[in-house]
């Protein structure tokens, strides 16, 4: 039995244990073990662009509209049991539903771990947990505790993996006047995306964060081996022209079962309670299959009572396309660029946005993002019809409304 | 006639700011066998950051409900707002790094639990921690 049907199956035991059970559920105050906690968290979310002949998306997370406005790159609806069994250790399960890149909406299991506190400030994990690449990696569909509407796609597009499947550590230390978080992990993991299948294998990695009262700081650096096996028409035309014109080898950089990849991070957060300063540098390398690339966003706010406005600036570069193809110019040719430029998401945008403070536990943002995706990419934006649409170097401007709760 | 006003409105201010902002402080049962806690300590606590005692005992966090007393402890302690706390408790609790404090509903029931748990700290009002709690910490 593969750990995802495992992992599976266990989830479904103890969502069905507990569903037999809310009376047990919902009057178990007592603070004593075995204590269990149900809490949850959700976004409605609609995104709109001011050209009709493309889709904003998000690239891994879910797959470009089939409505106008789209509600798929943010709604999502996710609910966490811990069953805390002893005061040293605890099971903790988490279901979402939302979009992901296959277009499928099936429920996922997103976390599902056993956690055992080894001395004072060390537990470690066992099971399934968020790939913590970058700084908000493990919170990135808990939209409720980011400022924005969605962490910028300009750096999290970077990472397209979700699930952990493995252990990792996680150690808290007061060192001096910082407070100190280590977290190295191991593990591997699958990506859904439209027509193919990634895996994410083998993959090490290690982030350090620093806090001291209202600045932190995040460093971070993974690596692995993956997966990317494309099953997309573009994908199958352009092998075949590959193989015509006798440049076969070139398959193997574009779709196979060994990649190598790294992720390296540095991230800041600077919140006095008023002023909101939140800033990142990423970069993903990757030896084929996917482009290499990096990525940063500054993003500044201002809390007005319960209001807080946003400026958000940010940018992708193409470090390096991951294959070389030489083609006779005309319609080869073309084809070969499109696969290339489809695959590159480099971008620079500028958000203004606001994040208004609605109860308890429930806030509404809406932000206007004008983008520019670079010559030759698609940068966070896929084409409505025709695939031929030119989307580099336009200037978009996409609206983003969304209400996100948790509890 | 402003300057007078203000004087006014300034003394009134002082007058009110002892109500407003009442001392609170960290209490476990009166039986408990918890010791004094650091403010760094109670910090690591309430921010989920730590929860064991260097000597390895575990200790477990309450929650008064939503409310002012609610929102001065965390912002003595911890030195954020309402709205900072709630974030980030909810990344601390969705990346599955702590688990959260478990709210009382009341002040009786929060007591209650102490008398019943001894590894439980919760906070109070300062004029509320009688002989049935130990405190453990007097918040600035």
């Amino acid at each position: 039995m593969s750990v995802t049907r495992l992992l599976r199956r266990c989830a479904a035991m103890i969502f069905t244990a507990v569903a037999a059970a809310p009376a047990h559920a919902d009057t178990d105050v007592s603070p004593h073990p075995p204590r269990f906690e149900l809490s949850g968290f959700g976004t409605l979310g609609a995104v709109t662009t001011d050209d009709k002949d493309v889709w904003f998306t998000r690239y891994g997370v879910n797959y470009p509209g089939a409505k106008d406005p789209d509600f798929s790159p943010d709604s999502l609806a996710g609910i966490q049991g811990s069953l805390r069994l002893t005061p040293y250790n605890d099971i903790t399960l988490q279901g979402l539903v939302r979009e992901d890149g296959g277009a499928s909406q099936n429920p996922q299991l997103t976390l599902a771990f056993f956690r055992q506190t080894l001395a004072p400030g060390l537990s470690v994990r066992v099971g399934r947990v968020r790939v913590p690449f970058f700084m908000l990696s493990d919170s990135l569909y808990v939209n409720y505790a980011n400022p924005w509407v969605r962490p910028p796609v300009e750096v999290y597009g970077l990472n397209p993996f979700n699930d952990l499947d493995g252990i990792d550590f996680i150690y808290n230390a007061r060192v001096g006047t910082f407070d100190m978080e280590v977290h190295p992990y191991y593990g591997g993991g699958r990506i859904p995306f439209y027509q193919g299948k990634a895996r994410l294998k083998e993959a090490l990695g290690l982030n350090l964060g620093l806090s001291r009262g209202d600045f932190s700081l995040h460093l971070g650096h993974g690596e692995g081996t993956f997966t990317l096996e494309r099953g997309d028409a573009l994908f199958a035309a352009v092998s075949n022209i590959l193989l015509r014109t006798g440049q076969g080898r070139v398959i193997a950089d574009l779709s196979g079962t060994h990649g190598r990849t790294s992720f390296d991070s540095v991230g800041v957060q600077w919140d006095d309670g008023s002023w909101q300063l939140v800033g990142e540098y990423a970069r993903r390398k990757t030896n084929r299959y996917a482009a290499s690339a990096h990525g940063w966003y500054l993003s500044l706010g201002k809390r007005f009572g319960a209001v807080m406005p946003y400026v958000v600036v940010a940018r992708q570069t193409l470090d390096e396309q991951f294959a070389e193809a030489k083609l006779p110019p005309g319609r080869l040719a073309a084809l070969w660029d499109l696969f290339l430029v489809s695959r590159n998401n480099a971008q620079h945008s500028l958000t203004l946005g606001a994040r208004w403070e609605l109860a308890a536990y429930a806030a509404i943002k809406a932000e206007v993002t004008q983008t520019r995706p670079d010559d030759d990419s698609w940068g966070s934006y896929a084409p409505r019809v025709d695939a031929q649409t030119p989307i580099g170097g336009r200037t978009l401007n996409t609206f983003s409304l969304s209400l996100d709760v948790s509890f | 006639m402003i300057h007078m006003l203000r004087i006014c409105f300034l003394a009134f201010s002082l007058l009110i700011a002892p109500g407003v902002l009442a001392q609170v402080v960290i209490v476990a049962g009166a039986r408990s066998p918890l010791p004094e806690l650091t403010l760094d300590q109670a910090e690591q606590f309430y921010l989920g950051r730590a929860h064991t005692l260097p000597d390895g005992s575990v200790v477990t966090l309450a929650d008064l409900p939503p409310g002012s007393i609610r929102d001065q402890f965390y912002q003595q302690l911890t030195r954020k707002n309402p709205s900072q706390i709630r974030a980030h408790w909810s990344r601390m609790v969705f990346t599955g790094r702590a688990l959260p404090p478990q709210q009382a509903e009341s002040m009786a029931q929060l007591r209650q639990w102490l008398a019943s748990q001894p590894n439980l700290i919760g906070y109070m009002p300062a004029a509320d921690a009688d002989g049935r709690v130990k405190v453990l910490l007097r918040l600035p």
